[in-house]
């Protein structure tokens, strides 16, 4: 039922931006910016092209406003522009380029998560190096599970939300993520 | 219960019971069943360790002028022509794929007609130049038949 009323809300949001209305525009910024920045994130694993890809992600909704309908859940649209977008950064080759960096970044990111915890210079070091080990083990597997693992365990999207995201059937999701748990599983056992 | 692990629902049921998104109805019979799996036990301890090493995977603050930065590009896709507006929406829709599939069919199957026609493009002249010379020929026959026609010698007076 609170889905359900999620789906008008986000639907009824966003055929009043198609009508010209800027204020619903910012509320459905406020509500999705950070679940599409960080989806992004964790797809490129580079927080500034994360950023920049989600302000694409956003400027494409507000382009397509006109010719909005809600035929599928919004967010089910929103990700699937994202997972897109992400898909494509990747797939230029871009990643290679900008890795190295902005790795100097996501390291300073860490340190500053790392120092928040009051943690021991020791615990520090052991979170930070299991840290990489989880983004490593996240960004070996192919795009397409990389997606669904992303949207499934750090977005709590459902089966059906993400195969409209990958475009893809709901039985070739579930075992898009049975293959890439079993994946994960293998490479993070060592860290139990 | 049949064990999920050897069943087809597998993938379904253990990934919802880590999650904590398995129907409350079906979580019960699950657990009942894991006591006695060792093999489900095994997989459901591994998916939770696994569940557990994701979660220290925090995500980044966003930036205090990302609306900022995006209104800014808004405003100027806003001021730019009808035209340069248009042409955006067309090459950068919100999503591309599909929309593109049936177009380059199309192309595709136009391209393929033109290349026929132009193939067999001699066979279209050759009714033409046939029309062409029967027509030569009907004339030549006609001049020969009035040449004839003289050679015969006029009939005399009677």
């Amino acid at each position: 039922m609170e889905a359900v009323a999620a789906l008008e809300r986000d639907a009824e949001l966003m055929l009043r931006v198609r009508a010209g209305d800027e204020i619903s525009f910012g509320l459905l910024l406020e509500k999705h910016r950070g679940p599409v920045v960080h989806f992004l994130y964790r797809m490129v694993q580079n927080p500034a092209v994360s950023e920049e890809l989600a302000q694409e992600v956003f400027l494409r909704v507000y382009k397509s406003r006109a010719t909005y309908e809600p035929t599928a859940k919004f967010t089910t649209w929103l990700f699937r522009i994202a997972t897109h977008l992400a898909l494509n950064w990747i797939r230029d080759g871009r990643k290679e380029k900008g890795q190295e960096s902005l790795s100097q970044e996501v390291l300073e990111g860490t340190e500053r998560q790392v120092a928040d915890r009051r943690q021991s210079v020791e615990q520090e070091m052991l979170y930070e190096v299991k840290l990489r080990e989880v983004r490593e083990a996240i960004a070996r597997l192919p795009e397409k599970q990389r997606a669904a693992v992303i949207m499934h365990k750090y977005q709590d999207l459902g089966y059906a939300e993400i195969a409209g995201s990958l475009k893809c059937s709901e039985s070739a999701v579930k075992s898009l993520l049975f293959r890439a748990y079993e994946t994960l599983r293998a490479r993070l056992a060592h860290m139990a | 219960m049949m064990c999920p692990i050897n069943g087809k629902e597998s993938a379904e049921i253990l990934l919802d019971y880590c999650a904590q998104t398995l129907d409350p109805s079906r979580v019960a019979e699950l657990e009942k069943h894991i006591e006695t799996c060792g093999d489900c036990r095994t997989l459901v301890a591994a998916q939770r360790e696994v569940w557990a090493t994701l979660d220290r995977w925090t995500p980044v603050e966003v930036s205090p002028n990302f609306d900022a930065r995006l209104y800014a590009r808004i405003a100027q896709y806003d001021a730019a022509p009808q035209w340069k507006q248009w042409m955006w929406r067309v090459f950068q829709p919100a999503v591309p794929v599909a929309r593109w599939k049936p177009v380059v069919t199309l192309f595709a199957a136009c391209a393929v007609l033109v290349m026929g026609l132009l193939v067999h493009m001699p066979d279209l002249m050759t009714p033409h130049q046939q029309v062409r010379s029967e027509k030569v020929d009907i004339e030549q026959v006609e001049k020969t038949l009035d040449d004839l026609d003289m050679l015969i010698p006029p009939a005399p007076a009677s």
